[in-house]
């Protein structure tokens, strides 16, 4: 009986010896950080606002603030341009907030 | 105030502003989204966590989590602002520059934190200022977080304090600037750098390279972070790699434009009618969340229910926390743990149910700190811009069966 519980005691105790170096090992190699897909509704602008939302971070930014109205993606977008300098010409603007409001809007303009 | 008076109220605030109003809804606060799906990918060091971007990585902690007084490291909610982070770093080679309004500028290592200054610990609650923010209509800029945007750990490290004197500050110093690695895609975009008036620093602020024992996980903040306990997390620079003293207050996108609340008795506004007058969020709102058993689950009738959770304010200390089942009418004190963690860590509380009757079950938790702060009703929170600080009273509501 003392036989085993000092061998689950031993083998407790390589375990968290283990963990320790798996996590210290981690470390010193560094980490690979997984690629998840957050995928665009399919439909007119979805391309060229790919090209101007994706760029400083992912999809799942929009989809996490869930239907809005018009006017908020219009704020949204101008919010990019005027506070995080995204580099989109106004002319495109237009096209980018079609594309939100339509694929995730709430039905409202305001 | 019954509750039920609550929500007449609040019909009668949305009639009023609905008419002369130019937005189509009145501002309202409900409860923050709950139950969300943890995803079925896991990112490094962590366990399947509620995930919202993975770049730059936006991590939530499922309810369940806060049964525990700690948070353990792999399911601690992730968050950063920039998606340029280091997959990588050799702790022997990565060093803190201190530089600016000081007598010697200085690089201190990770070795040389650990070996040359007095190691000190400490556990704390670190929130997001805009957990809960799903709570508010209208949708307030930010991430739509649930209720996990936070976690409680033992933090071990080295006072900031001490890390400044080794450089020594000059007379004319009075704002510390905090840069860690993360980095911005476009050049043009600001980076997250944080600042703090040197009048505001204490000995309980500190530079951690542990948490819970451990090396900092990578996605908080691998090798050290700063730690300001009592403080909603915005401040708690990651990765932190530069410290700047500057003698006037520096111009910074995340110090003037987010992470603020109106600065006026209630940190309160409307969404068309918004304070000009702003101050930062800082000290973390009494609060509480109920673990277990989570919204949706079924319990036995006539048996036993242990209902645990997690209370913490910003530093003052919970003096109780009280159990609901009526919605709000009556109230029923929880037992709190020891407090041994300490007044800036979670108290973990219980309480026993027997549910008696068949059908749908609500539980409320409210707590209360020793200044005698509470949490409001979550419809009485009121609006702000930013939807920080939510502190709503939690709710579950469970299926009793025979
Ligand atoms: C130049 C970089 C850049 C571009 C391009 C960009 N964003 Fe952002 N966006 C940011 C930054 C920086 C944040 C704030 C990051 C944070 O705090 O996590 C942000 C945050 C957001 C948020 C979160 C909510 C909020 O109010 O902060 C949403 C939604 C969003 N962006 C939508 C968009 C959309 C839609 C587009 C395309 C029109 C876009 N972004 C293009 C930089 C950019």
């Amino acid at each position: 009986m003392r036989k085993w519980i000092l061998i689950a005691v031993i083998t407790a105790a390589l375990i968290t010896l283990l963990d320790a170096e798996e996590n210290k090992a981690e470390i010193q190699k560094g980490i690979k950080m997984p690629y998840m897909a957050f995928p665009m509704k399919k439909g007119e602008g979805m391309y060229s606002t790919k090209g101007k939302c994706n760029m400083c971070h992912s999809w799942g930014y929009i989809l996490n603030q869930g239907a809005q109205s018009k006017a908020f993606w219009r704020k949204k977008v101008i919010k990019m341009i005027d506070i995080f300098q995204a580099p989109i010409k106004n002319e495109d603007i237009n096209e980018v907030v079609e594309y939100l409001y339509k694929n995730y809007g709430n039905g409202k303009e305001n | 105030m019954l509750r039920r008076d609550f929500f007449k109220q609040a019909a009668l605030i949305a009639g009023s502003a609905a008419v002369g109003s130019t937005t189509a809804d009145a501002d309202t606060t409900t409860h923050p989204v709950d139950n969300r799906k943890v995803a079925d990918i896991a990112f490094p060091q962590k366990r399947p966590l509620i995930t919202y971007s993975d770049r730059p990585p936006l991590l939530e902690t499922p309810r369940e989590v806060f049964t525990n007084p700690i948070t353990p490291n792999d399911l601690f909610f992730v968050r950063w602002h920039m998606p340029m982070i280091p997959t990588y770093i050799n702790p022997h080679y990565f060093s803190i520059k201190i530089d600016g309004e000081v007598e010697k500028p200085v690089k201190i290592t990770v070795d040389s934190l650990k070996h040359d200054f007095e190691p000190v610990e400490i556990t704390s609650v670190l929130q997001c200022g805009g957990n809960g923010r799903s709570a508010f209509h209208p949708t307030p800029g930010g991430i739509q977080w649930g209720s996990g945007a936070m976690g409680c750990a033992k933090w071990k490290g080295v006072r900031l304090n001490d890390v400044l004197a080794k450089a020594g500050l000059k007379k004319n110093a009075s704002w510390i600037k905090f840069h860690g690695l993360e980095k911005p895609v476009y050049t043009k975009t600001d980076g997250f750098v944080r600042a703090l008036e040197l009048e505001k620093l204490h000995d309980k602020i500190i530079i951690a390279y542990e948490m819970n024992g451990e090396a900092l996980p990578y996605l908080n903040g691998f090798p050290v972070r700063l730690i300001l306990p009592g403080f909603y997390s915005d401040s708690w620079v990651k990765m932190l790699s530069n410290i700047t003293v500057t003698d006037t207050k520096p111009k910074l996108h995340f110090m003037d434009h987010a992470y603020r609340v109106p600065d006026n008795e209630c940190e309160c506004e409307t969404s068309d009618n918004l304070v000009p007058k702003t101050k930062p969020i800082e000290e973390m709102n009494v609060n509480s969340l109920i673990g277990y058993p989570t919204s949706g689950i079924q319990v036995k009738q006539g048996a036993k229910l242990i209902i645990r959770g997690v209370a913490f304010d910003g530093g003052h200390g919970i003096a109780k926390v009280e159990i609901s089942t009526d919605g709000g009418t009556s109230w029923q004190e929880a037992t709190l743990d020891d407090g041994t963690q300490g007044s800036y860590a979670y108290r973990s509380f219980r309480h026993t149910l027997m549910p008696k009757q068949a059908g749908t079950l609500s539980i409320m938790t409210r707590a209360t700190n020793t200044k005698g702060e509470t949490q409001p009703f979550a419809e009485d929170v009121k609006w702000n811009h930013g939807g920080y600080k939510y502190n709503g009273i939690d709710e579950v509501t469970v299926e009793v069966v025979s």
